[in-house]
């Protein structure tokens, strides 16, 4: 073996070994010190790597007067006490008022009749890292909404008697079933896994909802959860 | 018509039992794999919400292929391995807009850093500096454990090309926070 191909072995891996190599490097100083300084270059690196890149986007171009930042900071306290007072005064049994509202609120995700594609249903359930066994054809609507600080997955299912919304709530504890009929709504709350899932559908369709429920309680798979980005502002 | 047989309630409870347990035990090791997968899955993206998407699609093709995991102590190549063919895919679909890194980032100034960690740092900027095709191979041998044969068959090349794009990744950040890389001159790499 000559220097080149001992260096360029050692560089590319400073632990590599062999007959060949070792044979080499007994008569040559030069490359026994290029290994000894590649072994502690790769120290370094294996280092540099132990944890991730420190990578901050560049959001604002020049500094921003200082007044401006009280300002913000005010206004965020504001905000915070705010959002502090609605929640505590609010009453505990809304999470199904919530979920009528919400799903009010797409009223166009019960006209779909048509299957969505599978690249669909996977976002919407990437983004609360769940997956599902579930007949994908029978899915006719699949969104990742945010809805109580989180994105969770809005589905709507084709069932026999007609369709129904789904939205798996990974952060929503429920100790018991919780069904409920509102807003001429009917629908069920069943824990699941660590959080929960809701079953809702037009009118009077208990058994439709329960069966549903029942199922997907067997059929979703809590993976570990992904970090969510802040909500898009053009999706509720 | 025939009925079909009837099955025993007994074996069909303790399979589903079997089968609820396994899919805990395979979470449970996705779960305890993450940080890891996150980790190596920022090295490449160099962003922290690529990253994430690019982890959870992966976490996901892994859940739908789990039966291809035959033995659990191979999980980390297996799921690193997904993750660095997500991470490509990702750059195959959307064909991401690439700017130029400095215009993208502020990285941290560490020249009151102690020498030591201004190294470390000039070394870690360093490795994201890196273009991909040296810093993919060099990434996966020191943070993912691959060997230089296994990197060649992931990244489709061959070994001696492997060995070129290691040595000059080195050889960069040996430029760096090192004496000038005088001793060791780059090879021409070895077409694939």
């Amino acid at each position: 073996m000559i220097c080149e191909d001992a260096r360029l072995l050692i560089g590319a891996d400073p632990d590599a070994a062999g007959p060949e190599l070792e044979e080499h490097l007994r008569g040559c100083e030069g490359c026994r010190a290029w290994r000894a300084e590649m072994r502690r270059l790769n120290a370094d690196i294996r280092r540099a790597l132990a944890e991730p890149p420190d990578i901050r986007r560049r959001s604002t171009p020049r500094a921003a007067p200082a007044w401006r930042e009280y300002a913000l900071a005010a206004g965020v306290v504001l905000a915070m006490a705010a959002a502090l007072a609605v929640w505590v005064l609010r009453p505990t049994d809304t999470l199904a008022r919530d979920l009528v509202t919400h799903v009010k609120g797409e009223p166009e995700s019960w006209l779909s009749t048509q299957g969505v594609s599978a690249g669909s249903i996977d976002h919407a359930l990437k983004s609360s890292g769940i997956a599902l066994d579930f007949a994908s054809d029978k899915i006719v609507y699949a969104q990742s909404c945010w809805f109580r600080g989180h994105y969770v997955p809005h589905l709507v299912v084709e069932t026999t008697h007609g369709p129904a919304t789904v939205l798996i709530l990974r952060h929503e504890h429920v100790k018991a079933r919780d069904d409920f009929r509102e807003g001429g709504m009917t629908g069920v709350i069943v824990p699941a896994g660590d959080g929960s899932i809701a079953v809702l559908t037009r009118g009077r369709g208990q058994g439709q909802v329960d069966d549903l429920a029942a199922g997907l309680r067997e059929q979703v798979h809590w993976l570990p959860e992904p970090a969510q980005p802040p909500p898009d502002p053009m999706h509720h | 018509m025939r009925n079909p047989p009837v099955q025993s309630p007994v074996s069909s409870v303790s399979e589903r039992s079997r089968a609820a347990s396994a899919r805990a035990s395979l979470t449970a090791l996705f779960e305890s794999m993450r940080p890891d997968l996150l980790r190596f899955a920022q090295w490449l993206a160099r962003d922290r919400w690529i990253a994430e998407d690019i982890v959870q699609e992966a976490l996901l093709r892994a859940w739908r292929a789990r039966d291809a995991l035959k033995d659990p102590a191979a999980a980390r190549g297996w799921l690193l391995t997904i993750v660095r063919r997500e991470h490509a895919r990702l750059y195959e679909r959307k064909r991401l807009e690439l700017v130029s890194l400095d215009d993208a980032i502020d990285i941290p100034d560490h020249t009151a850093a102690a020498s030591a960690d201004a190294e470390l740092l000039t070394l870690r900027h360093g490795i994201m500096r890196l273009p991909l095709e040296y810093r993919e191979p060099l990434v996966l041998q020191v943070l993912g454990g691959f060997s230089t044969e296994e990197i060649a068959r992931e990244l489709e090349l061959t070994n001696t090309a492997v060995l070129t794009r290691l040595f000059r990744a080195r050889h960069k950040l040996r430029g760096l926070c090192g004496p000038s890389p005088a001793s060791g001159a780059a090879p021409e790499e070895q077409p694939a």
